[in-house]
């Protein structure tokens, strides 16, 4: 086993602990959980046997394991970002209703001259 | 124009930093309209002080959501206190308060359940042609994806009637609302006709105003408003 490969299991060892950790305490939902959890798995078997990737990469008519991991690492960021900047329009649009909320609570009649 | 309607109209004026110009532009429609009120939109400065000693209804933001977002917590609140007509008026001492009146007119003459202010079919001072060619291609683009037949999409000066008002749902809380606004009065099928106005461009306003590359950002924010959410 070569040194990239025990430092990536350590890595993926926690991260995988982290992630059924914050599921057992509620704090993930099971879709989220399940979701990241796949993803550290994967991961692992892609570095535990790399020849795995070769042959997937081949069936997509990429040439290297190498590229299609890279690929996929920019595909699954973009998904993430779409992801975060919906959550922040929602959560912009949550906020102006609760400033407005506020708002509409407390007009200020004029001064009186 | 009638008692019954003055009492009913009701002028929404969304304004952010606005201390120095909003003073005046309070104090021109008070002295014609009796009910106006100014919702400031998390100002640092003196905007709301300034407001009610100018004799206005002051809502306040306590955070900047934008203009967008400004102009409907206004309109909710006229519609709170029983308006029949509500008025959209800028801050920036931009537009005349006698225009309102030509405003109101057509709802009044029961021709109209919104109205919309043109500085195109008016008049404008001091408007850069950079100005000039930015609202007329906003125009063109409004009335490509609303089918609205307007020649003037982003004038802040409009009028509604109550029903038309209560049926309107800003979330565009930025720049786009002003498309937002005019496509949903094509969607539900209110009668919408243009009177001339006229717009005054001062240094003030202009630095105020939109950039060219700001209006960019406002057709990012239309079109994600349009078709993503």
């Amino acid at each position: 086993m070569t040194t990239f490969q025990i430092s990536a299991f350590v890595f993926l060892g926690l991260a995988l602990a982290a992630t059924i950790s914050f599921r057992l305490r509620r704090q993930a939902s099971f879709r989220v959980a399940f979701a990241w959890s796949l993803l550290w798995i994967g991961a692992a078997v892609a570095i535990a046997w790399p020849q795995i990737t070769v042959r997937v990469a081949h069936v997509l008519g990429i040439a290297r394991g190498a590229d299609l991991v890279f690929y996929l690492a920019i595909l699954g960021m973009f998904v993430g970002f779409f992801a975060v900047y919906v959550r922040f329009r929602r959560m912009e649009s949550e906020m102006t209703r609760i400033v407005r909320e506020l708002a509409l609570r407390n007009p200020k009649e004029p001064d009186p001259e | 124009m009638t008692g019954v309607v003055k009492d009913t109209t009701f002028i929404v004026i969304p304004a952010f930093n606005e201390e120095r110009a909003i003073g005046a532009v309070v104090a021109e429609l008070k002295a014609l309209w009796p009910h106006v009120i100014v919702v400031d939109d998390g100002s640092r400065d003196e905007t709301a002080s300034v407001a009610r000693q100018s004799g206005a209804t002051v809502l306040r933001h306590a955070v900047n959501r934008g203009q967008g977002a400004a102009l409907q917590t206004g309109i909710t609140h006229a519609l709170r206190r029983g308006a029949q007509i509500v008025v959209t008026f800028d801050s920036d001492g931009q537009h005349r308060a006698e225009d309102v009146a030509t405003l109101v007119a057509p709802i009044e003459e029961g021709r109209a359940d919104v109205v919309l202010g043109s500085r195109f079919l008016g008049s404008t001072e001091n408007m850069s042609a950079l100005r000039g060619l930015l609202l007329r291609a906003a125009t063109a683009f409004t009335r490509m994806t609303s089918g609205a037949r307007v020649t003037d999409a982003h004038n802040g000066l409009r009028a509604f009637t109550r029903a038309a008002a209560s049926r309107l749902e800003i979330r565009l809380d930025r720049m786009a609302h002003a498309s937002e606004i005019v496509d949903q009065v094509a969607v539900h099928g209110a009668r919408c006709v243009e009177v001339p106005v006229h717009v005054r461009y001062t240094d003030y306003s202009k630095r105020k105003g939109q950039t060219g590359l700001g209006a960019f950002r406002v057709l990012l924010d239309y079109l994600w408003g349009r078709w993503l959410r």
